[in-house]
């Protein structure tokens, strides 16, 4: 049995939201403990690992393990049409597969929709040795990755324990950014040693644009040539975590 | 033909963007074997210039493997067999019979006017001669792509450089780098993704592999001096092998007696040869440390008056492929999140 109830409904609809920038189809892990997935985009390149403890929700309910996998486009339609003092109430109604999403407010709304063929795939997360952490705040983040944007599609991060330093050279036109310890978008930095790894604007863009929704503080991990780890913190009881695989130089 | 481990094989399907990045040395003779092989006229004949010489070689070499350099940002080394070891006389006697015996048979389809079966031979019949390695050779030098001469095998020379992790992998047709100790094998590192068995007159898809020698022996449960113990009793290319002995087989006799000397006293006499002194071949392999592994500068004019000018090929399509390789060098390539996510 899966049941639960939540009374911000934006809360849901932003997570589903980031998770949804890399994947289509999500299978999510329903157990005791809460929800959560973990997925590779289909060209392997970004991960994401989200969880939502069960008391982020206002009532949940779920006897067993179970995988439910569903089709996020269509869940976030659903979702859409939840009204700000409206409650959302989701159950997986066993005897026919479906998710049913209820929203009680003026009246009592009922959707239904079909779970999907759950993968059985558990995807490990992957293993690297950070060497450089930087916390920023999001919207300190997604400027500058604005910033760069408009010179090219890639970006390098790098950072001295000192400060964290964006740069993107594009064909014509190049931009250079420091967050320097001690200004406003830099909330810490520390390196073991220095480090530097380049980036897909493509990706990193789209999911600090989708995140920021659910957050205001992000911290990264990263080593030079090695993916990056984007952690937005959550306000609720749960993470949102990102990986995306870096772009090298190949002599 | 490589000693055949296929049946006891543990290897994963793998994709060419997971080598994005990696560098690879490659069995230059068993891949331009290949091409000889596969890339030939319509009347089944290899490509060749104005004045003859044979080219279906170059042509697998610019438009292919220029193709894992710009498209895949694999970064190759290409290695050349030396003096084979005076135990392979056998085997290669065998196989200038198999060619000698296709190429008649080549002849008399083609008399025939049977393509298909004239295919199917001209598959087998090729000879790799000096001149075509000099060919091949000048051209990876005007492309920028280091090469080795082994002293001896190129798999042992691969495998050695793998070892030593100056390239991340050996990448051959055969098994045998496995056998020379390479701690990564790719199989199939080809575009075309199609190979042709001359045998059954039909072409199979190729994915390409990749294995894993610690993987491949922790799984066996055996060490790589008992694996090549096991090869010795399946047969390499080096020694016959024991009749009614294959990979499973094997693989039961190692697993229960640990190496040829404890086996039962009439296996071991079936061996034939002084299987110590093929160990050895396998465990010590004649190799050099001197040698290189970084590119050279593409030499743009020199290509287009070696390859069009002298071995007649179009100049439109060999400035594409160059324009390629160039644009490809400008950006940094993107790598996924495989290589960091082991299941």
């Amino acid at each position: 049995m899966f049941r639960v109830k939540i009374s911000n409904a934006k809360l849901l609809r932003d997570a589903i939201t980031a998770i949804s920038t890399l994947i289509d189809e999500g299978t999510f892990t329903v157990s005791p403990e809460g929800i959560k997935l973990r997925a590779m985009d289909p060209s392997r390149v970004a991960m994401v690992d989200f969880t939502m403890q069960k008391t982020a929700f206002d009532e949940y309910v779920a006897d067993e393990e179970t995988k439910i996998c569903l089709n996020l486009s269509e869940l976030l339609k659903l979702l859409k049409r939840a009204g700000r003092d409206e409650a959302v109430e989701i159950q997986l109604d066993e005897n026919t597969g479906q998710f049913v999403i209820t929203m009680r407010g003026k009246y009592v709304r009922t959707f239904r929709m079909p779970t999907l063929e759950a993968s059985e795939d558990e995807v490990p997360t992957p293993k690297i040795t950070f060497n450089a952490k930087v916390t920023l705040t999001t919207d300190g983040f997604r400027q500058s990755l604005e910033d760069v944007a408009l010179v090219s599609d890639h970006v390098r991060m790098e950072t001295d324990g000192e400060k964290m330093t964006m740069t993107a050279r594009g064909d014509i036109m190049g931009a250079n950014i420091e967050l320097l310890k001690g200004s406003d978008a830099l909330l810490s930095v520390e390196a073991k040693e220095p480090s530097k790894s380049t980036f897909p604007l493509s990706y990193l863009s789209e999911i600090v644009k989708a995140a920021s929704a659910t957050s205001d503080i992000v911290t990264l991990e990263f080593s030079t040539d090695m993916p990056i780890r984007l952690d937005f913190k959550q306000t609720y009881d749960g993470t949102l975590v990102y990986y995306l695989a870096p772009r090298i130089e190949v002599e | 033909m490589g000693v055949n481990l296929a049946p006891i094989m543990v290897k994963h399907i793998v994709r060419l963007d997971d080598f994005v990045g990696r560098k690879i040395a490659v069995d230059a003779n068993n891949l331009l074997y290949q091409f000889l092989s596969l890339i030939r006229t319509r009347s089944t004949s290899p490509l060749t210039s104005p004045d003859g010489a044979v080219t279906s070689h170059l042509t697998g070499l610019l438009y292919r493997t220029a193709r894992l350099i710009s498209e895949y940002h694999i970064s190759l080394v290409f290695v050349f067999d030396g003096k084979p070891p005076r135990h392979k006389a056998k085997e290669i006697q065998k196989r200038r019979q198999l060619r000698e015996k296709a190429t008649k048979e080549w002849k008399e389809a083609l008399a025939a006017g049977d393509y298909a079966k004239a295919f199917s031979k001209a598959v087998v019949m090729n000879r790799l001669t000096e001149p075509m390695i000099q060919d091949a050779k000048t051209l990876l030098g005007l492309l920028g792509i280091p090469y080795v001469q082994a002293p001896s095998e190129a798999e042992a020379q691969a495998a050695y450089m793998a070892m030593r992790g100056d390239v991340w992998a050996s990448s051959s047709r055969d098994y045998d780098s496995i056998l020379f100790g390479a701690p990564r094998l790719v199989r199939y590192l080809t575009i075309s993704g199609r190979e042709y068995l001359p045998s059954k007159g039909v072409s199979r898809p190729l994915k390409p592999e990749l294995v894993i020698l610690k993987e491949f022996l922790s799984t066996l449960g055996i060490s790589r001096e008992q694996l090549v113990d096991l090869a010795i009793l399946i047969g390499t290319d080096y020694n016959e092998g024991v009749k009614g002995i294959g990979p499973k087989t094997a693989l039961k006799l190692i697993l229960k007696h640990g190496r040829i000397e404890d086996l039962p006293e009439n296996i071991q006499k079936k061996i034939t040869g002084d299987y110590d002194e093929i160990r050895s071949l396998f465990l010590k392999p004649k190799v050099t440390s001197v040698y290189k592994t970084t590119p050279g500068p593409l030499m743009e004019n020199e290509i287009y008056s070696f390859l069009c000018d002298e071995k007649g090929f179009s100049r439109a399509r060999v400035e594409k492929v160059i324009q390629r390789i160039k644009k490809s060098a400008e950006k940094p390539q993107q790598l996924n999140l495989g290589r960091w996510v082991k299941r």
